[in-house]
């Protein structure tokens, strides 16, 4: 009867543990050797042979019954944890997250490597070239005369009185050293960094980005240059993009074109191309018989094209970007805005 | 430049031609138009009135009121101030409603207690003058009620033209020029022009010396009894069209005979000439000018100059002089047309500033056969409005040029090979007739006559034929094709690879910001940062004082961003790759030496007691640590540097990069970490409230290039468990992390491995120039699996190693 009543205080207080601790700690003193279970087995051997038996098996009993009961309250407990847990008080959807910081890349970087990407995928080799360049390239192997406006001091930044080094005014001389060291037929581009000698404001800029391109080969037609001019805005765009051709005149190429596409940002009140649809992608031409010779190519037998791709206008273009002086103007809040 | 569609209309029929279509076909197939607006819109609003009736206003002497006749019925009460306003004119009203230029409405209104509807306009009113002395009476008998510009036949549309796609073509400065682009384009004829010279009389003309190759023609042509005219409202308009103010008749007519036909001309007051006529030279050093436009201009034996009497009367090709420029009532003139070379011209007018109508076209190698046209247009002009002038003398022409028409062979396969059309030798034939070519077969292909107008310098080969031929086929007509070829992959380009490596691993895993440089680095941040002394690339023509200087270095730019960047942040972190430029390195072709370099800054505002990992140095060397362990060079070593790097680095706070050493072998130093010296901050702008904790490194893409990549061998993964323990060592100052770190190696025989610091104390309880630096590491084995024991003597053999050099085990 003793018995008894002392399983029912146990588990009644196993019941009312309040936590696994608790429990833990009854645990210990329950089955414990100075606890209840230990104190009936230790009276064991001091009872008379005959109640040795039963005495002992009530004493497994009584085990079996409390090490159950222990074990239902720690089931109860977890289940009241699981079901804290899962009531989830306290949180709010609409709390901020912590910021993660990110590093960036140069928007110039990004265009450039979106073309990389699609040139390559065409044969293109990828070239560079100096920034401070000969006159010889800049210039003069590009049928650029003596008496060019383009020569003026307004527009070339001059490294020398002489007039033998320049700050490269295009990209284009890269295609004069390309064609020097390479045997036809090539294709290849060559991005980099161009100066004009201007006064800076939101649209105009002293430094800005090009890529140049050059196709050599047999029989290079303007049908070839149109062709490839729409694979590319395929490739940048991921649809066809149209485009036109229409008189312009630079003097390395003969004929020269500027290459229009079709507005891709356009909407109603477009300022992108202000409502004319078209934008002026690109100045292009068939490769001048002269600036084939002056590299040491023979233009009877060899022929091609050539393009220059603005890349920083092509980053304005694509974000939107209001004043040209951002893009080397190194300011973090506009170099974050580009990820990685 | 201006092109006027009514203008255009008296050299080809624009019958039924919408302007928009126009200004397309002219932009596919010639130059391009970059807008397209109606002439003066305002003089659609307004109507013409016919005065009907004109009384004093009882209350004012000089007002009148006016009955006006608009179609409408009822004629309209018009108070009206103008003094030339009478019964009988044809004017020109804006009625209630109407909205004249500055946005003034016209109302209802009471002037002095006269109820009066609408206004009679001046032509300042209407936008077309200054001509504001009095109300504009139109000519002849327009239509009443009808809109004034359709009624007096001066409505028109205004072409603007990019002047940069006219560059290289000098036969499209006038509208003569661009009517016949129109003409082949709408398959039209070119209306004929007569340009033939009047009858001359036998006087003697005026002389002309010319002393100068720069002028290689010049006509005179004496002009007499030139009597008080108005211009007619026909050419006004048309001036006006085009953004011509018109003046008087003369000048009118100078700028009317430049409009067309892109030829510009002067003319002059005989009676102001000396008798020994003119002389066409180089100006003197110290010689001066005033200028029409009452600027005094001080010229150089470069410009050229028009002479009479031993000194200059115009600055030739740009502006003539003001003492020798027509009067009101001058009958007797002297008409120039000339030939000015295009770079001298240029460059004059550049230098001074002074780009007029006249300069832009003789920049562009104008036709030398245009002059005796102009001359011949002018005069016949002018008979045309003043049938009463007269020609006294023999034309003077005079200067060394001849005609530049030229004939080119043309191979017909090779314009359609060049534009990838099928286009017949006919087609060609007709296209290259069109705009006045001559063709004629000869030896299977055909021979091309280039008139003088295009063959000043536009066309010289057969591919600018080609050109011809395509525009007026239109490129929209050729096909595209594909460009066919080998596919082969571009050659590896080991530098692309690296910078395009370097890039990711930096704005990626270490979140630094790319950023891109000006080239030009000013001489003030070079004297701030010592480096004024080294030799530099400079431009001879910076946009401003003191910024001629190329880079040699990229580095210093990062530096003029700490401050502007830190106003706005906690903490910048920033890279560039670019490149440098070093003269005195440069090659026997004159190019300097161009280096490729990484360049990063980290700058955080300042914290007090930076634990020793949180310090922007030590952030720096672990990202650079990383980035180059990426890159395939786990062998970088961090080495004191003795000699500074650079000079604005701190004396004591800085590292050298190495990689590739090895045993005995030194390795190549390739870029270095460092503080910047304290003594920046303020000149950097980064002190203050600014006050920050700047570290800086350069990385040499050259020379990492030229160095071998250690390369990712597989390392077998450990077959038996190592454990993880932790070591303090207390060690005084000066002896070196490199050296309690070989200590541990050493103690540990091969099976120290993955040590890290994780702490760096000092305290008091260390005792004075101590400290204490903690170790996370691992005892490996790869044959066996290490016990406590191995442990225990590991402990042992360190202490040992650490009292040789003065270091303790910390318990
Ligand atoms: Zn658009």
């Amino acid at each position: 009867m003793d018995n008894q009543a002392n399983l029912e205080t146990a588990q009644a207080r196993i019941a009312e543990a309040p936590d696994p601790a608790a429990l833990a700690a009854l645990e210990r003193e329950l089955l414990g050797k100075d606890g209840l279970l230990g104190q009936q087995l230790s009276a064991i051997p001091s009872l008379p042979p005959a109640e040795r038996g039963p005495a002992g098996r009530a004493a497994n009993e009584l085990k079996t019954a409390l090490t159950a009961g222990l074990q239902a309250r720690a089931a109860e407990l977890a289940q009241a944890d699981l079901a804290r847990d899962r009531a989830g008080v306290g949180f709010d959807a609409t709390l901020p997250p912590p910021q993660v910081e990110r590093g960036s890349l140069h928007p110039i970087t990004h265009v450039t490597r979106k073309l990389v990407e699609v040139f390559t995928s065409m044969g293109y080799h990828i070239l560079d070239g100096p920034e401070v360049e000969l006159d010889w390239y800049n210039f003069e192997a590009l049928n650029i005369s003596a008496d060019h406006p383009a020569r003026d001091s307004q527009d070339t930044f001059y490294c020398d009185e002489k007039g033998s080094l320049v700050l490269r005014t295009h990209t284009s001389p890269v295609q004069v050293r390309a064609m020097e060291r390479l045997t036809p037929p090539f294709r290849l581009v060559c991005p980099g960094k161009v100066f004009r000698q201007e006064s800076t404001d939101a649209t105009h800029e002293h430094t800005f980005h090009q890529m140049e391109g050059l196709v050599v080969g047999k029989d290079i037609s303007v049908g070839h240059l149109v062709g490839t001019m729409k694979t590319l805005l395929r490739g940048i765009f991921g649809r066809d993009i149209d485009v036109r051709l229409r008189p312009g005149h630079f003097p390395f190429v003969e004929p020269g074109f500027e290459l229009d596409a079709r507005c891709v940002f356009c909407s109603d009140g477009c300022r992108v191309c202000k409502g004319t649809r078209w934008i002026e992608l690109l100045p292009c031409g068939l490769v001048h018989p002269k600036v084939l010779q002056a590299a040491g190519i023979d233009p009877d037998e060899w022929s091609g094209f050539a393009f220059g791709l603005g890349l920083s206008r092509l980053v304005m273009l694509s974000h939107g970007i209001d004043d040209v002086r951002h893009l080397l103007g190194g300011d973090l809040r506009f170099l974050e805005q580009f990820s990685c | 430049m201006l092109i006027s569609m009514r203008w255009l209309g008296r050299h080809v029929d624009l019958t039924g031609i919408d302007p928009e279509q126009l200004a397309l076909d002219l932009t596919l197939s010639t130059a391009e138009v970059e807008g397209v607006e109606r002439f003066a819109p305002y003089l659609s609003d307004v109507v013409v009135g016919h005065v009907t009736e004109r009384v004093k206003h009882p209350d004012a002497d000089k007002l009148g009121i006016c009955q006006v006749d608009v179609g409408t019925g009822e004629p309209l009460q018009i108070v009206c101030g103008a003094p030339n306003v009478a019964a009988g004119q044809r004017v020109a009203v804006a009625t209630v409603g109407t909205v004249l230029p500055g946005d003034f409405k016209i109302k209802k209104s009471k002037i002095r207690g006269v109820p009066s509807v609408g206004m009679i306009c001046s032509e300042r009113e209407l936008g077309l003058s200054d001509e504001h002395d009095g109300i504009w009476v139109l000519p002849g008998e327009p239509t009443v009620g009808a809109p004034v510009a359709e009624a007096i036949g001066i409505d028109d549309w205004v072409l603007e033209i990019d002047n940069k796609s006219l560059t290289h073509r000098p036969d499209l400065w006038g509208h003569r020029g661009i009517a016949r682009e129109v003409a082949a384009i709408l398959q039209r004829p070119l209306l004929p022009l007569e340009t033939s010279m009047p009858d001359l009389g036998s006087e003697d003309p005026v002389s002309v010396r010319v002393e100068s190759p720069a002028c290689s023609r010049y006509i005179g042509l004496s002009i007499d009894g030139v009597g008080q005219g108005k211009t007619p409202d026909w050419m006004r308009a048309l001036l006006l069209a085009t953004d011509q103010r018109p003046i008087d008749l003369l000048v009118d007519l100078s700028n009317f005979v430049m409009g067309d036909l892109g030829q510009p001309n002067h003319i002059f007051d005989r009676d102001q000439l000396s008798s020994e006529g003119i002389v066409v030279r180089e100006a003197r050093e110290g010689e001066t000018l005033v200028t029409l436009d009452e600027v005094q201009r001080n010229l150089q034996p470069s410009d050229l100059l028009i002479c009479s009497g031993g000194e200059g009367v115009a600055l030739a090709g740009i502006m003539g002089g003001e003492n020798s420029k027509v009067l009101e009532g001058t009958a007797r003139l002297l008409l120039e047309v000339a030939c000015f070379e295009p770079v001298p011209v240029r460059r004059t007018s550049s230098r001074l500033g002074l780009r007029t109508d006249s300069s832009a076209r003789f920049e562009k190698h104008l036709d030398p056969t245009l002059p005796l046209q102009a001359a011949g247009h002018f005069a016949r002009l002018l008979r045309e409005l003043q049938p009463n002038v007269s020609f006294p003398a023999q034309l003077v022409d005079v200067g060394d040029w001849s005609d530049p028409a030229c004939e080119i062979p043309l191979n017909p396969d090779q314009v359609r090979r060049s534009l990838g059309a099928d286009i017949s030798d006919e087609v060609m034939t007709t296209l290259l007739t069109s705009i006045d070519f001559g063709v004629q077969p000869q030896d299977g292909g055909l021979m091309v006559r280039v008139p003088s107008n295009r063959a000043t310098k536009d066309i010289g080969i057969e591919m600018d034929l080609v050109e011809e031929i395509g525009r007026l086929y239109r490129y929209g007509n050729i096909p595209e094709q594909h460009l066919v070829g080998a596919l082969v992959p571009p050659p590896v380009d080991h530098r692309r690879e690296l910078t395009e490596s370097c890039r990711d691993l930096l704005a990626g895993g270490a979140r630094f910001h790319e950023t891109m440089s000006y080239s030009f680095q000013s001489d003030s941040l070079h004297q701030m940062l010592g480096l004024d002394g080294d030799s530099y690339v400079s431009v001879i023509n910076p946009v401003a004082e003191g910024s001629a200087r190329i880079r040699r270095t990229v580095l210093p730019s990062l530096l003029t961003l700490l401050e502007p960047n830190r106003r706005q942040r906690e903490e910048v972190r920033l890279f560039e790759i670019g490149k440098g430029y070093r003269p005195e390195e440069g090659n026997d072709r004159g190019e300097p030496k161009e280096v490729h370099e990484l360049g990063l800054v980290l700058c955080q505002s300042k914290i007090d007691n930076p634990s020793f990992e949180q310090g922007a140095l030590a952030r720096l060397m672990a990202v650079v640590k990383d980035l180059l362990g990426a890159l395939q060079f786990p062998d970088l070593q961090f080495v004191p540097c003795e000699e500074a790097p650079v000079p604005w680095v701190h004396p004591v706070r800085r590292v050298e990069l190495v990689v590739g050493a090895s045993g005995k072998q030194a390795g190549t130093t390739i870029g270095f970490v460092a503080e910047l010296d304290p003594g920046l901050a303020g000149p950097l702008g980064i002190d203050g409230e600014l006050a920050s904790d700047t570290a800086a490194a350069c990385v040499s893409l050259d020379l990492l290039l030229e160095q071998e990549p250690s390369g990712t061998s597989f390392v077998p993964l450990p077959r038996y468990p190592g454990f993880k323990i932790d070591v303090a060592i207390v060690a005084p100052d000066e002896v070196p992390a490199r050296d309690l770190a070989l200590a541990i190696e050493k103690a540990g025989k091969g099976n120290a491995r993955d040590l890290v610091v994780f702490d760096l104390f000092r305290g008091e309880q260390l005792g004075a120039d101590r400290r204490s630096l903690a170790y996370h590491l691992v005892l490996q084995n790869d044959k066996k699996t290490l016990t406590d024991k191995d442990a225990q003597s590991f402990l042992r053999r360190l202490e040992r190693g650490l009292g040789e050099l003065g270091a303790e085990l910390r318990s």
